[in-house]
């Protein structure tokens, strides 16, 4: 504690004002008019003057009145610990704070938001004369101030936010990097050094997720919200629900589920195994309790089993219970939709099927979706395609199957044609990957109008006039507004990808088809068109080896699963549909819907375009409802991102400013307890002065 | 002022009060002896219904007066008398200095007084005394309707005097000796006044009032003293900490500041001294003393004074240690 103005402390001579006025103030009497004044005789000589203190509580309420605002206007301050390096010339500044779950740790009493509020005021303190400084959080619907050269509102606005509890969110601190330089440049270039002050804990997600630079010119210097880069607070040790997921368990019960996961204990490796206790619940009642032993900075799996009574999707959770003042509160529970019957039908038809497994046109396919990790059920089976024409003429035709994957397959027959079209406008999903089989003009004459562009002519990379020397097609960085790829980010895990055979298509703007993955060359790679009811994905190579390594990518099991939920319109969702915090919910509609959140508040969207709504509002865990006018109510859940748990600290650089820096504490105003104390004092001596004053 | 009896009245006395004076008389212990037929017993005989006596027949004497029954008794001519039915003066002496301003609302001293006199001046006037009426002011007498008349214009009269605002010291010992000469035979003199501080400026007027009074009773008038107090006058009731400033609101005595635990004592002491002595004072010259205390039920303490003045019992002392 320091006193910016200590001369101030003069002014509690002034203490000695209110003793002395007490001690020479004249009381005026009450003046009474009374006839029989002639009885009325003192037996004393009357003293008005005072002589000696007769009321010690209000001298005191003064004396301490007056003490406190002259404490007040010495301007007392506390230095915090967090010392940062700040650019000692004038510069534009923007402070990037990381909002993200894993800044709701715990350290030495306070969150690491909380502690952001030092960090930032140790920032604005240095800022040396001259400098702008503007403020963005990594929470998209977080503040957003332009730069100013005045620091008082950013500092205002920064403790405002940091006194908030932090979200379910899960953001990198390097996403919020676009979002500052764009403030950077919207305050427009000027001769003025730029630098983006990026406040954040030690995790991977956060300061260790920032490069040294967000632009050229432009550097990132990571602060750390509690402690120093130099000297790190000790992370605590804390438990989080890792995963839950569930399965049927049909050998058991038709209604019976396996309901498992896995806890993590964050902290040091060291320390002995601590035994917790896990809580099932189901609609809100516990059902199920059991106790896992957690070794140190180790995962301990738990499963259980339970059968389903009530009909319909049944809201459970999962939840580390007696679990005391863990440091970062939340992640102790998971939520999910149990349901009995939830599971897409994907029929697979093996255009090209051999007996050799990695030859299998569907081969990669089939065992994407088998090794998904989605909560979706996705019931795959495979169709030669004389069983397609069979199912098609029959009586069934294809009712159960939500998604056909037509996997280069020869052009259908007129009749299987239509019914393919028939069955698409009511609603089925068609995925079609080309391949030697697929012949343009027969697909164009019998499947054109559900096709998303005509087809052209197959085409082997670099043979193309002006492409000879590259021998293969990498995929472009993909479109993430796509419906299929919206709520991704990154790349995608595909950018590897190298294609020796893509199938050329006809423009055609007429057919509103969307592009969702390109190849370099800008040949369309991925790209969907809703056809009435139904929908319909082109994948313009094939879903093998043979034209492409795309199976082999990382980002093809998610890919896989993302078509084939965006196809499936039947089963909009899916009941026991489980996305993380942020994510957006694609609902099938074309009518409003509302949303009932798990804090009880029901919003309401109209559908956007192709017969969805998009619910953004998912930053709240729990169990969602969704009440459609048409078609039946969905559910989903929303879970914290695990990787927002792990609290392990990377090793983060210091920064690379040139020029002069400066080393600065953040100093914190403490005066204004005293201010309000003051009030609260002078409130007294009005009250207790009144009360002196009254008649009787 | 109206001279409508009713509404003249009204300005003085309040309804509850006006309700207690219907169907009621003013009746007196004493006789009087008026130049006008009244309703009040007279001293002397005459045309009444309350029989005096009988005395010996006289030549000239009325012959039907003979009472027959006697004279076989007696054996000689007898007449039987009766006692005469006069008309009361009734005198009013209303002190309206600034002593009397004390009180708010219904304990106004005033005001009690006021509609005292205004009550027992309209059952005179009803049933056909006389009324007259004198007024002591900001050291001044007013004395213009003292001779006593019926009629009720009196009565408005009176309710103008007594609606003014009173100011000053109202100079007791002068106003009674002023008034002294011009009452008529056997007058009811009923003063009303706090009779605390009689004449500020006159050291001696608490025993020149009494000592005007007793001769105004030699004369042969009735004296009713009808002394109106406020509660804090007998009580005293301040006991804050903080200073007061007692002020003369006649003006005639000088402000006296002091704390009111230290005062109380002494002014107890002091004020029930002079009341015991007021109360001797009246009994050695023969006047009758009826105290009344502003805060109390104007309808009590006007069937209280009907009745004292009509002989019967005097209630107890009202001193501090019957109120408390």
């Amino acid at each position: 504690m320091s006193l910016l103005a200590p001369l101030m402390l003069l002014g509690l001579l002034g203490l000695a004002l209110p003793l002395l006025a007490h001690l020479r103030g004249k009381e005026q009497p009450r003046k009474l008019a009374f006839a029989a004044l002639r009885f009325l005789a003192p037996r004393d000589v009357v003293i008005t003057q005072r002589r000696r203190l007769r009321d010690r509580v209000l001298l005191a309420l003064r004396l301490g009145l007056l003490a406190l605002l002259i404490l007040a206007l010495t301007r007392p301050v506390s230095v915090g610990d967090a010392r940062v390096a700040v650019l000692g010339e004038a510069h534009d500044a923007v402070l990037l704070l990381d909002a993200s779950f894993s800044m709701g740790l715990q350290v030495d009493g306070h969150s690491l938001r909380a502690a952001s509020d030092d960090a930032a005021a140790a920032i604005l303190e240095a800022l040396p004369a001259g400098s702008r400084v503007g403020l963005l959080t990594t929470d998209p619907g977080g503040p957003r101030l332009e730069l100013s050269a005045d620091p008082d509102r950013v500092r205002e606005a920064v403790a405002h936010w940091a006194s908030e509890p932090a979200g379910a969110g899960a953001w990198t601190l390097e996403s919020g990097l676009p979002g500052a330089l764009a403030l950077l440049r919207q305050a427009g270039e000027g001769p003025q050094r730029q630098v983006v002050y990026a406040i954040g804990d030690f995790t991977a997600r956060g300061l260790g997720s920032l490069p040294t630079t967000a632009a050229p010119e432009v550097p990132v210097v990571p602060v750390a919200a509690a402690g120093s880069l130099t000297a790190p607070p000790p992370v605590p040790e804390h438990m989080s629900l890792e995963s839950v997921a569930w399965s049927p368990a049909r050998e058991l019960d038709p209604q019976a589920v396996h309901i498992s996961g896995e806890v993590r204990r964050h902290g040091p490796a060291d320390g002995l195994v601590r035994r917790i206790v896990l809580v099932l619940r189901i609609a809100d009642e516990p059902a199920a309790r059991a106790e896992i032993d957690v070794p140190a900075a180790g995962l301990a799996s738990f499963e259980f089993t339970h059968t389903i009574a009530a009909a319909g999707p049944t809201a459970a959770s999962v939840e580390i219970a007696e679990l005391d003042n863990d440091p970062l509160p939340g992640d102790e529970v998971r939520h999910l939709w149990l349901a009995g019957e939830d599971s897409i039908h994907v029929a697979l038809v093996n255009g090209d099927p051999s007996e050799m497994r990695a030859h299998d046109e569907v081969f990669f396919l089939a065992t994407a979706l088998a090794a998904s990790g989605s909560a979706r059920r996705l019931r795959v089976h495979s169709l030669a395609p004389d069983q397609l024409e069979a199912r098609l003429r029959g009586e069934d035709r294809l009712a159960d199957v939500d998604v056909l994957v037509l996997a280069n397959v020869r052009a259908p027959a007129d009749d299987i044609a239509a019914a393919l079209r028939e069955r698409v406008a009511a609603g089925m999903g068609l995925w079609i990957s080309v391949g030697d089989r697929v012949d343009a003009r027969s697909y164009n004459a019998r499947l054109g109008p559900l096709l998303p562009l005509l087809l052209r002519e197959p085409l082997v990379v670099g043979t193309a006039p002006g492409r000879t020397e590259a021998r293969t097609e990498a995929v472009a960085p993909p479109n993430l507004a796509h419906p299929i790829l919206l709520g991704l980010q990154g790349e995608l895990g595909l950018l590897g990808t190298r294609t020796r055979r893509i199938f050329l298509l006809e423009p055609d703007a007429s057919r509103n088809a969307e592009v969702a993955l390109s190849f370099t060359s800008g040949a369309p790679a991925l790209l969907s068109r809703p056809y009435e009811r139904g929908r319909v994905a082109l994948l313009t190579t094939s879903i093998d080896r043979d034209w492409s390594d795309l199976p082999l990518r990382p980002g093809f099991v998610p890919l896989a699963e993302r078509v084939l939920a965006w196809l499936d319109t039947g089963h909009p969702g899916g009941a026991a549909t489980t996305i993380l915090a942020g994510e957006p919910r694609f609902i099938p509609t074309d009518r409003p819907i509302s949303v009932l959140t798990p804090d009880g508040h029901e919003r309401v969207l109209p559908p956007e375009r192709e017969g969805q709504a998009v619910f953004k509002d998912t930053l709240v865990p729990g169990h969602y409802r969704v009440t459609r006018p048409s078609g039946e109510p969905l559910t989903f859940a929303v879970q914290r991102d695990p990787a927002e748990s792990d609290t392990t600290m990377v090793p983060v650089r210091p920064p690379t400013l040139d020029g002069d820096q400066v080393l600065a504490a953040a100093q914190h105003p403490r005066w204004r307890p005293l201010v309000l104390l003051a009030a609260l004092l002078l409130l007294l001596e009005t009250l207790l002065r009144l009360r002196r004053a009254s008649p009787r | 002022m109206s001279q409508d009896p009713a509404q003249a009245l009204a300005a003085v006395v309040p309804p509850e009060l006006r309700d207690l004076l219907r169907g009621r008389q003013l009746v007196l212990a004493r006789p009087v002896g008026g130049p006008h037929a009244g309703r009040h017993t007279g001293v002397r005989a005459g045309l009444g219904d309350q029989f005096r006596g009988h005395r010996p027949y006289s030549p000239g004497d009325d012959p039907r007066r003979i009472d027959w029954r006697a004279v076989a008794r007696r054996d000689r001519l007898v007449l039987r008398q009766t006692d005469a039915e006069d008309a009361l003066s009734l005198v009013l002496l209303v002190d309206a200095g600034g002593g009397m301003s004390y009180g708010t609302g219904s304990s106004n001293k005033l005001r009690h007084a006021s509609a005292l006199a205004g009550a027992l001046a309209h059952l005179a006037l009803r049933q056909g005394d006389s009324l007259g009426f004198g007024l002591g002011r900001a050291g001044e007498l007013e004395l213009a309707q003292l001779r006593p008349r019926a009629g009720a214009s009196r009565l408005a009269a009176l309710a103008h005097a007594l609606t003014r605002e009173p100011t000053g010291i109202c100079p007791w010992p002068d106003l009674v000796a002023a008034i002294a000469p011009s009452l008529p035979r056997r007058s009811l003199v009923l003063l009303l006044s706090d009779l605390l501080d009689p004449d500020p400026n006159k050291p001696d007027a608490d025993e020149l009032l009494l000592r005007n009074l007793a001769a105004l009773r030699s004369r042969g008038h009735d004296v009713v003293l009808v002394q109106v107090l406020h509660r804090d006058e007998l009580e005293f009731p301040w006991t804050e900490r903080g200073m007061l400033r007692f002020e003369d609101p006649r003006g005639a005595r000088e402000p006296l500041e002091g704390h009111a635990p230290g005062l109380r004592a002494d002014y107890l002491e002091r004020l029930h001294a002079h009341l015991a002595g007021l109360d001797r004072g009246c009994a050695d010259a023969g006047l009758h003393l009826h105290r009344s205390v502003s805060d109390e039920p104007l309808t009590g303490a006007l069937l209280a004074l009907l009745a004292r003045l009509a002989g019967h019992p005097e209630p107890a002392p009202l001193t501090l240690e019957a109120r408390r």
